[in-house]
Protein backbone atom coordinates (compact mmCIF):
# COMPACT_ATOMS: atom_id res chain seq x y z
CA UNK A 1 0.00 0.00 0.00
CA UNK A 2 2.79 2.39 0.81
CA UNK A 3 4.64 1.58 -2.94
CA UNK A 4 1.26 2.38 -4.24
CA UNK A 5 0.73 5.89 -2.31
CA UNK A 6 4.39 6.21 -3.06
CA UNK A 7 4.15 5.45 -6.95
CA UNK A 8 1.01 7.33 -7.65
CA UNK A 9 3.23 10.71 -5.20
CA UNK A 10 5.80 10.52 -7.90
CA UNK A 11 3.62 10.11 -11.11
CA UNK A 12 2.24 13.15 -9.77
CA UNK A 13 5.15 14.87 -9.06
CA UNK A 14 6.35 14.08 -12.56
CA UNK A 15 2.99 15.02 -14.40
CA UNK A 16 3.53 18.88 -12.63
CA UNK A 17 6.95 18.83 -13.47
CA UNK A 18 5.31 18.28 -17.09
CA UNK A 19 2.93 20.77 -16.64
CA UNK A 20 5.42 23.45 -16.29
CA UNK A 21 6.22 23.36 -19.64
CA UNK A 22 3.57 25.77 -21.47
CA UNK A 23 3.04 26.01 -25.17
CA UNK A 24 0.72 27.80 -27.81
CA UNK A 25 0.33 27.88 -31.58
CA UNK A 26 -0.86 30.98 -31.65
CA UNK A 27 1.44 33.54 -30.27
CA UNK A 28 1.54 36.88 -32.02
CA UNK A 29 4.14 39.13 -33.50
CA UNK A 30 4.14 42.21 -35.21
CA UNK A 31 6.76 43.81 -37.14
CA UNK A 32 6.46 47.84 -37.70
CA UNK A 33 9.57 49.08 -40.45
CA UNK A 34 7.24 52.04 -40.99
CA UNK A 35 9.04 55.56 -41.74
CA UNK A 36 7.74 58.85 -42.63
CA UNK A 37 8.48 58.41 -46.34
CA UNK A 38 6.44 54.81 -46.11
CA UNK A 39 3.39 53.51 -43.98
CA UNK A 40 3.24 50.02 -45.68
CA UNK A 41 6.05 47.95 -44.39
CA UNK A 42 4.17 46.37 -40.84
CA UNK A 43 2.63 43.27 -40.58
CA UNK A 44 1.75 40.39 -38.32
CA UNK A 45 1.88 36.98 -37.69
CA UNK A 46 -0.37 35.32 -35.48
CA UNK A 47 0.47 31.62 -35.93
CA UNK A 48 3.46 31.58 -33.90
CA UNK A 49 4.55 28.80 -31.96
CA UNK A 50 5.75 29.42 -28.74
CA UNK A 51 7.05 27.67 -25.13
CA UNK A 52 7.63 28.78 -21.92
CA UNK A 53 9.04 26.38 -18.98
CA UNK A 54 8.27 28.41 -15.76
CA UNK A 55 10.44 25.43 -13.54
CA UNK A 56 13.36 26.33 -15.86
CA UNK A 57 12.70 29.67 -16.85
CA UNK A 58 13.43 28.81 -20.77
CA UNK A 59 11.51 30.59 -23.56
CA UNK A 60 11.55 29.34 -27.59
CA UNK A 61 9.81 31.25 -30.23
CA UNK A 62 9.07 29.96 -33.86
CA UNK A 63 7.76 31.48 -36.44
CA UNK A 64 7.33 31.01 -40.16
CA UNK A 65 8.29 33.81 -42.10
CA UNK A 66 5.84 33.81 -44.99
CA UNK A 67 2.40 33.47 -42.04
CA UNK A 68 3.35 37.28 -42.20
CA UNK A 69 0.35 39.02 -43.32
CA UNK A 70 0.73 42.45 -44.85
CA UNK A 71 -2.28 45.01 -45.80
CA UNK A 72 -0.81 45.63 -49.19
CA UNK A 73 0.27 42.48 -51.71
CA UNK A 74 3.28 44.28 -52.82
CA UNK A 75 4.82 44.64 -49.76
CA UNK A 76 3.93 41.08 -48.28
CA UNK A 77 5.47 40.18 -51.88
CA UNK A 78 9.32 42.47 -50.97
CA UNK A 79 8.93 41.33 -47.18
CA UNK A 80 9.63 37.02 -48.76
CA UNK A 81 11.60 38.34 -51.56
CA UNK A 82 15.77 37.99 -51.72
CA UNK A 83 15.96 41.57 -51.01
CA UNK A 84 14.68 41.36 -47.92
CA UNK A 85 13.52 38.00 -45.53
CA UNK A 86 14.38 35.78 -48.18
CA UNK A 87 11.65 33.07 -47.07
CA UNK A 88 12.19 30.51 -49.54
CA UNK A 89 15.58 30.07 -48.30
CA UNK A 90 15.29 31.17 -44.52
CA UNK A 91 12.02 30.14 -43.98
CA UNK A 92 11.49 30.36 -39.84
CA UNK A 93 13.01 32.69 -37.67
CA UNK A 94 13.49 31.53 -34.12
CA UNK A 95 14.48 32.52 -30.63
CA UNK A 96 15.56 30.34 -27.52
CA UNK A 97 16.13 32.59 -24.70
CA UNK A 98 15.98 32.55 -20.85
CA UNK A 99 14.42 34.19 -17.63
CA UNK A 100 17.71 35.19 -15.79
CA UNK A 101 15.87 37.06 -13.02
CA UNK A 102 13.64 33.89 -12.57
CA UNK A 103 13.19 34.19 -8.86
CA UNK A 104 11.27 37.64 -9.57
CA UNK A 105 8.57 35.70 -11.82
CA UNK A 106 5.90 34.27 -9.16
CA UNK A 107 4.18 31.83 -12.10
CA UNK A 108 2.33 30.29 -9.10
CA UNK A 109 0.79 33.85 -7.46
CA UNK A 110 -1.08 35.84 -9.96
CA UNK A 111 0.59 39.21 -10.82
CA UNK A 112 2.10 41.45 -13.20
CA UNK A 113 6.47 40.53 -13.21
CA UNK A 114 9.28 42.06 -15.11
CA UNK A 115 11.17 39.40 -16.92
CA UNK A 116 14.98 40.36 -18.25
CA UNK A 117 15.26 37.77 -21.02
CA UNK A 118 18.48 36.93 -22.77
CA UNK A 119 18.97 34.38 -25.54
CA UNK A 120 19.67 33.73 -29.37
CA UNK A 121 17.68 35.66 -31.96
CA UNK A 122 17.53 33.74 -35.65
CA UNK A 123 16.94 35.91 -38.67
CA UNK A 124 17.61 35.56 -42.04
CA UNK A 125 19.79 32.28 -41.40
CA UNK A 126 21.84 34.66 -39.02
CA UNK A 127 21.75 34.07 -35.31
CA UNK A 128 22.64 36.76 -32.70
CA UNK A 129 22.03 37.16 -29.15
CA UNK A 130 19.55 39.66 -27.92
CA UNK A 131 18.43 40.69 -24.40
CA UNK A 132 15.33 42.30 -23.92
CA UNK A 133 12.75 42.74 -21.29
CA UNK A 134 9.17 41.20 -21.02
CA UNK A 135 5.89 41.58 -19.46
CA UNK A 136 4.58 38.67 -17.43
CA UNK A 137 1.01 38.70 -16.67
CA UNK A 138 -0.17 35.59 -14.21
CA UNK A 139 -4.03 34.98 -13.74
CA UNK A 140 -4.58 31.38 -12.75
CA UNK A 141 -3.13 28.88 -14.39
CA UNK A 142 -2.91 31.49 -17.68
CA UNK A 143 0.87 33.55 -17.88
CA UNK A 144 0.66 36.17 -21.22
CA UNK A 145 4.29 37.54 -22.07
CA UNK A 146 4.72 40.59 -23.85
CA UNK A 147 7.85 41.92 -25.07
CA UNK A 148 8.59 44.42 -27.45
CA UNK A 149 12.57 45.65 -28.78
CA UNK A 150 13.93 46.80 -31.87
CA UNK A 151 16.13 44.73 -34.24
CA UNK A 152 18.81 46.17 -36.71
CA UNK A 153 18.05 44.67 -40.40
CA UNK A 154 21.61 45.39 -40.87
CA UNK A 155 22.54 43.06 -37.99
CA UNK A 156 21.04 40.20 -39.96
CA UNK A 157 22.55 40.63 -43.51
CA UNK A 158 18.98 41.90 -44.55
CA UNK A 159 20.21 44.97 -46.31
CA UNK A 160 17.37 45.68 -48.99
CA UNK A 161 17.32 48.98 -51.32
CA UNK A 162 13.91 50.46 -49.72
CA UNK A 163 16.22 50.45 -46.35
CA UNK A 164 18.26 52.70 -47.85
CA UNK A 165 16.14 54.70 -49.40
CA UNK A 166 14.59 55.71 -46.05
CA UNK A 167 11.02 53.64 -46.70
CA UNK A 168 11.90 50.74 -44.64
CA UNK A 169 12.90 51.39 -40.94
CA UNK A 170 16.63 50.37 -40.46
CA UNK A 171 15.61 48.84 -37.04
CA UNK A 172 12.16 48.19 -37.48
CA UNK A 173 9.63 47.02 -33.90
CA UNK A 174 9.12 43.83 -32.69
CA UNK A 175 6.35 43.20 -30.52
CA UNK A 176 5.87 39.71 -29.79
CA UNK A 177 3.05 38.73 -27.50
CA UNK A 178 2.12 34.93 -25.75
CA UNK A 179 -0.95 33.41 -23.84
CA UNK A 180 0.12 30.45 -22.59
CA UNK A 181 -2.66 27.99 -20.70
CA UNK B 1 15.64 83.22 -85.94
CA UNK B 2 11.49 83.42 -85.40
CA UNK B 3 11.31 80.93 -88.00
CA UNK B 4 13.12 78.20 -86.60
CA UNK B 5 12.23 78.78 -83.12
CA UNK B 6 8.37 78.53 -84.81
CA UNK B 7 9.07 74.82 -86.31
CA UNK B 8 10.41 73.73 -82.88
CA UNK B 9 7.67 74.52 -81.04
CA UNK B 10 5.37 71.37 -81.97
CA UNK B 11 8.03 68.85 -81.55
CA UNK B 12 9.25 69.96 -78.41
CA UNK B 13 5.29 70.18 -76.96
CA UNK B 14 5.11 67.18 -77.93
CA UNK B 15 7.89 65.46 -76.08
CA UNK B 16 6.73 67.41 -73.37
CA UNK B 17 2.97 66.31 -73.50
CA UNK B 18 4.43 62.86 -73.91
CA UNK B 19 6.79 63.08 -71.21
CA UNK B 20 3.92 64.50 -68.61
CA UNK B 21 1.60 61.94 -69.90
CA UNK B 22 4.11 59.01 -69.10
CA UNK B 23 4.94 60.43 -65.72
CA UNK B 24 1.49 60.88 -64.73
CA UNK B 25 0.52 57.10 -66.19
CA UNK B 26 3.81 55.79 -63.87
CA UNK B 27 2.56 57.50 -60.47
CA UNK B 28 -1.02 56.07 -61.06
CA UNK B 29 0.67 53.10 -62.02
CA UNK B 30 2.54 53.17 -58.46
CA UNK B 31 0.07 54.76 -56.41
CA UNK B 32 -2.52 51.81 -57.55
CA UNK B 33 0.00 49.25 -56.32
CA UNK B 34 0.87 50.81 -52.85
CA UNK B 35 -2.38 50.90 -52.38
CA UNK B 36 -4.01 48.16 -53.46
CA UNK B 37 -5.39 45.95 -50.59
CA UNK B 38 -5.58 42.03 -50.12
CA UNK B 39 -8.86 41.16 -51.76
CA UNK B 40 -11.66 39.45 -49.70
CA UNK B 41 -10.69 35.81 -49.94
CA UNK B 42 -13.83 34.09 -49.94
CA UNK B 43 -14.40 36.40 -53.12
CA UNK B 44 -11.21 34.57 -54.61
CA UNK B 45 -11.13 31.00 -56.18
CA UNK B 46 -9.29 28.12 -54.51
CA UNK B 47 -6.55 26.27 -56.47
CA UNK B 48 -7.20 23.67 -54.10
CA UNK B 49 -10.12 22.33 -52.22
CA UNK B 50 -8.70 19.35 -49.41
CA UNK B 51 -9.26 17.30 -47.02
CA UNK B 52 -7.88 18.31 -43.99
CA UNK B 53 -6.52 15.18 -42.61
CA UNK B 54 -5.44 13.88 -46.39
CA UNK B 55 -3.96 17.38 -46.91
CA UNK B 56 -2.03 17.35 -43.68
CA UNK B 57 -0.22 13.90 -44.02
CA UNK B 58 1.10 15.04 -47.81
CA UNK B 59 3.05 17.81 -45.82
CA UNK B 60 3.93 14.80 -43.05
CA UNK B 61 5.02 12.59 -46.35
CA UNK B 62 7.48 15.55 -47.66
CA UNK B 63 6.92 18.81 -47.20
CA UNK B 64 9.05 20.34 -49.35
CA UNK B 65 7.09 18.48 -52.12
CA UNK B 66 4.00 19.77 -50.63
CA UNK B 67 5.52 23.39 -49.84
CA UNK B 68 6.15 23.67 -53.76
CA UNK B 69 2.20 22.71 -54.69
CA UNK B 70 0.72 24.65 -51.84
CA UNK B 71 2.32 27.32 -50.60
CA UNK B 72 1.14 31.02 -51.49
CA UNK B 73 -1.83 29.52 -53.40
CA UNK B 74 -5.55 30.10 -52.08
CA UNK B 75 -6.84 26.69 -51.05
CA UNK B 76 -10.40 25.69 -49.18
CA UNK B 77 -10.04 23.08 -46.83
CA UNK B 78 -12.63 20.69 -45.41
CA UNK B 79 -12.63 19.39 -42.00
CA UNK B 80 -13.51 19.13 -38.46
CA UNK B 81 -12.45 21.84 -35.91
CA UNK B 82 -10.27 20.31 -32.89
CA UNK B 83 -9.90 23.64 -31.24
CA UNK B 84 -9.95 27.08 -31.57
CA UNK B 85 -7.10 29.32 -29.93
CA UNK B 86 -7.32 33.38 -28.75
CA UNK B 87 -4.29 34.75 -30.38
CA UNK B 88 -4.35 38.15 -29.17
CA UNK B 89 -7.47 40.20 -29.74
CA UNK B 90 -8.66 37.12 -33.12
CA UNK B 91 -8.89 33.63 -32.92
CA UNK B 92 -7.34 31.13 -34.62
CA UNK B 93 -9.06 27.69 -35.47
CA UNK B 94 -6.82 24.21 -35.97
CA UNK B 95 -7.49 21.09 -37.31
CA UNK B 96 -5.56 18.43 -35.90
CA UNK B 97 -4.45 14.62 -36.27
CA UNK B 98 -4.99 13.44 -33.00
CA UNK B 99 -2.33 10.21 -33.53
CA UNK B 100 0.49 12.51 -34.40
CA UNK B 101 -0.31 15.75 -32.80
CA UNK B 102 0.76 17.55 -36.33
CA UNK B 103 -1.62 20.03 -37.44
CA UNK B 104 -3.09 22.86 -39.86
CA UNK B 105 -4.25 26.71 -38.02
CA UNK B 106 -6.21 29.21 -39.81
CA UNK B 107 -5.76 32.95 -39.13
CA UNK B 108 -8.59 35.06 -40.48
CA UNK B 109 -9.13 38.30 -42.47
CA UNK B 110 -10.41 41.00 -40.17
CA UNK B 111 -13.79 40.92 -41.68
CA UNK B 112 -14.22 37.23 -40.91
CA UNK B 113 -13.40 37.22 -37.85
CA UNK B 114 -16.68 37.32 -36.32
CA UNK B 115 -17.57 33.82 -38.15
CA UNK B 116 -14.52 32.38 -37.07
CA UNK B 117 -15.23 32.85 -33.48
CA UNK B 118 -18.77 31.16 -33.77
CA UNK B 119 -16.95 27.99 -34.70
CA UNK B 120 -16.23 25.20 -31.50
CA UNK B 121 -14.58 22.19 -31.07
CA UNK B 122 -16.46 19.47 -33.19
CA UNK B 123 -18.01 21.64 -35.96
CA UNK B 124 -17.64 20.62 -39.72
CA UNK B 125 -16.45 23.74 -41.79
CA UNK B 126 -14.80 24.52 -45.23
CA UNK B 127 -12.60 27.19 -44.41
CA UNK B 128 -10.68 29.32 -47.74
CA UNK B 129 -7.30 30.99 -47.52
CA UNK B 130 -4.37 31.57 -48.59
CA UNK B 131 -1.41 28.51 -47.48
CA UNK B 132 1.58 29.85 -45.99
CA UNK B 133 3.10 26.74 -46.27
CA UNK B 134 4.25 23.57 -43.70
CA UNK B 135 7.17 23.11 -41.55
CA UNK B 136 8.50 20.41 -38.45
CA UNK B 137 8.37 22.37 -35.22
CA UNK B 138 11.45 21.70 -33.44
CA UNK B 139 9.49 23.38 -30.12
CA UNK B 140 6.57 20.64 -30.82
CA UNK B 141 8.17 17.70 -32.34
CA UNK B 142 5.41 17.51 -35.20
CA UNK B 143 4.22 19.04 -38.85
CA UNK B 144 2.60 22.34 -38.86
CA UNK B 145 0.77 23.94 -41.60
CA UNK B 146 -0.55 27.78 -41.37
CA UNK B 147 -2.74 29.64 -43.25
CA UNK B 148 -3.30 34.02 -43.31
CA UNK B 149 -6.24 35.78 -44.27
CA UNK B 150 -8.74 32.69 -44.34
CA UNK B 151 -12.82 32.60 -44.79
CA UNK B 152 -15.34 30.39 -43.49
CA UNK B 153 -17.12 29.06 -46.73
CA UNK B 154 -19.51 26.99 -45.14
Amino acid sequence: MKKSILFLALVSVMGASYAQKKTTTSATISFDATTKLDALPKGDNKTVVASLDTKKGTVAFESVVKSFSFANPKMQEHFNSGMWMDSDKFPKATFKGTITNLADVKFATDGTYKANVTGDLTIHGVTKPVTTTATVVVSGKAVTTTSDFTVALADYGVNGPAIGAGKVATDPKITVMAEFK
Amino acid sequence: MSVVSSKRSPWIKRVLIAGLTLLIAGAVVIYFIFTEKFTDTSKKDAAFTVNAMDFLREFQKSDSLANKKYAEQIITVRGRVTETEAADTTINIKMIDTATAAYIIFAFQQQHLAEAKQLKAGDSVSIKGSCSGGTYSDILETEFVTFKRCAITK
